[in-house]
């Protein structure tokens, strides 16, 4: 079943484009990712898929609902968590948990959210005294405490420390252990890799592919590149025998093949064991999602 | 319901542990009482028709203090609520738009309240303040002066392209108000530009209509005050739901 459906999405600011027909759908208990370099739109297209946005046309079917003009009900279902959101100055960690968890029929105990992240002690604490990653972990609580069967996360993890991210990933997949749909964006390419079952890549508000990880990287037609030492003889052996390479290299002691196919190794070795040629110091370069994002977008990553 | 009354609650402590907010409508209105009254004393006087000076000037007290709620307080919080991506945030959340606003309204409206009996029982023991008016035409003129107010720094907050713009436009319009409208400093003195600026001001018409009220005047003699206060309310309200900005 799909939980999320956008229809031709497009949302201009003044005349800039920022999301221009978008269409995609999230499958229910998957976590989907939104992946683009800064300004690609993503924000602009999870404001508009939570409802937050109004698109100036398309169409966003969440839970069967319409997403743009069902209203309050929506939030019952949905937990959301923005990019940007300060609180106010003066409200306690505990009191803002308090209030959301009042705002919902059934919503979810803070008390274990907060244990979970480490935040009891803090919970007494003024939010401007928390620190960034702090911060960020609470948004996550506030998006949970209702409870929701799909949830918005807008760069999650943009900010926490490799120990934090981590955490933050391990409750990801809490999220979806329990049956729940998760829409996140990211810049962070392991971070899809690991978490996203579901990936699609955004550039100057179009959509360049949604697939699987392996599906975005097998669509770049990416190279494997195949190192390892041994004789020129090898090389020469090796061009001539090999079907689906690009091309075999051969510099200071070392061979180099380059090919589309993934497996191109086992080739390799058989060739080589059968002419009883001897190698060494095998080094496979796989190309990965990063790769794919490069070729794909034609854009350097940000960070 | 049950979670405007939650909403209410959260704003409340927000608002009082400001503490800009709390010296502005609790602390400054009683430091211009005692400032005052310990420069004109309430006794009696030929020129006052016979009240006190501290009687005919707590309306303008009260006045002042609607003031900083309405034209301070809440335009400064929204806007700063707005930019924060507060708003927005709630917008995510089953709480309503206009509830958030009423949350607000109704906290400003309980700090002035708040202010006003702490100004009230303190003229009351240190100055003998009295009064010869009809509560019963007091407060609901109270209610109309705050609802006009109010709805003056509701459009403010609303159009306000950030929290800096919001902050500046209420000093810009706050702090004439305060002096100008007859409010804290009597219009008698005053010269006669100050007095036609004044009309322009909806304060004036607030502080005129309360202080007669005070010293037991009847709400048919203050026709024109209530008839422009209400109309700055219908105004004001109406433009501020039509404009308001949520992000
Ligand atoms: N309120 C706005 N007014 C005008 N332009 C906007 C507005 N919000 C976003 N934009 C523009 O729309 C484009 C997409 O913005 P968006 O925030 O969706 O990007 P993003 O993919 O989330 O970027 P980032 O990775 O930096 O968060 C950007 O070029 C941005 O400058
Ligand atoms: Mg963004």
């Amino acid at each position: 079943m799909n939980v999320i459906e956008v229809k031709n999405l497009t949302k201009t600011y003044k005349d800039f484009k920022a999301v221009d027909d978008v269409s995609f759908t999230v499958e229910e208990g998957i976590i989907f990712g939104m992946l683009g370099p800064n300004g690609a739109g993503k924000t602009t297209t999870i404001e508009c898929a939570a409802g937050l946005k109004k698109p100036d046309s398309g169409q966003v079917r969440i839970l069967d609902m319409d997403a743009l003009r069902v209203g309050k009900k929506l939030y019952d279902f949905v937990g959301v968590q923005l990019q940007e959101t300060s609180y106010q100055d003066k409200i306690k960690v505990k009191e803002l948990c308090d209030f959301f968890a009042s705002m919902y029929e059934n919503s979810s105990d803070y008390e274990p959210l907060l244990a979970r992240f480490n935040l009891t002690a803090k919970k007494n604490n003024y939010m401007t005294q928390l620190s960034g990653g702090e911060k960020q972990k609470v948004a996550i609580i506030l998006a949970l405490i209702a409870n929701p069967k799909v949830v918005f996360l807008d760069e999650l993890t943009t900010g926490l420390d490799p120990q934090a991210r981590r955490e933050m990933w391990a409750y990801i997949k809490e999220l979806k252990a329990e049956g729940r749909t998760v829409f996140m964006t990211t810049h962070y390419m392991e971070e899809a890799e690991f978490l996203c079952d579901q990936i699609c890549l955004i550039d100057v508000g179009k959509i360049v592919i949604t697939d699987t990880v392996e599906g975005v990287i097998e669509h770049a037609k990416l190279e494997t590149e195949v190192r390892f030492k041994a004789g020129k003889e090898a090389a020469d052996y090796l061009r001539g025998n090999l079907s689906e390479v690009r091309a075999v290299e051969y510099t200071e002691g070392f061979v180099k093949v380059f090919s589309e196919k993934e497996d191109i190794i086992t080739d390799i070795i058989l060739l080589l064991n059968g002419k009883h040629i001897a190698y060494k110091q095998i080094d496979i370069h796989r190309p990965g999602l990063e790769d794919a994002f490069l070729k794909l977008t034609g854009k350097a990553w940000r960070d | 319901m049950k979670l405007l009354l939650k909403t209410i609650s959260v704003e409340w402590k927000m608002n009082i542990r400001n503490f800009l907010n709390i010296f502005f409508s609790l602390i400054f209105p009683v430091m211009m009482l005692l400032l005052f009254g310990s420069m004109y004393g309430n006794e009696p006087s030929e020129y006052y028709q016979g009240y006190g000076s501290v009687d005919v000037s707590t309306a303008g007290y009260l006045c002042m203090i609607i003031a900083v709620s309405g034209l301070m307080t809440l335009p400064i919080t929204l806007s700063q609520y707005r930019e924060k991506k507060i708003l927005k945030r709630y917008m995510a959340t089953p709480i309503k738009p206009f509830d958030i606003l009423l949350s607000q309204l109704v906290v400003n409206a309980g700090v002035t309240a708040v202010g006003s009996g702490l100004l009230i029982i303190i003229g009351i023991i240190v100055f003998d303040l009295k009064f010869y008016g009809n509560l019963l035409y007091v407060i609901p003129a109270v209610i109309l002066i705050m609802l006009a107010i109010f709805s003056i720094g509701l459009l403010i907050a609303g159009i306000a392209p950030n929290s800096k713009a919001a902050l500046a436009i209420t000093y810009v319009i706050y702090f004439p108000m305060l002096f100008l409208s007859g409010a804290t400093l009597p219009l008698d003195f005053m010269p006669d530009v100050v007095v036609t600026i004044s009309k322009a001001l909806p304060l004036t018409y607030g502080g005129e209509l309360l202080n007669g009220l005070w010293v037991g005047g009847t709400p048919g003699t203050y026709l024109t005050e209530r008839f422009v206060l209400l109309g700055v309310f219908v105004v004001f309200a109406g433009l501020s739901i039509k404009t308001f900005k949520w992000e």
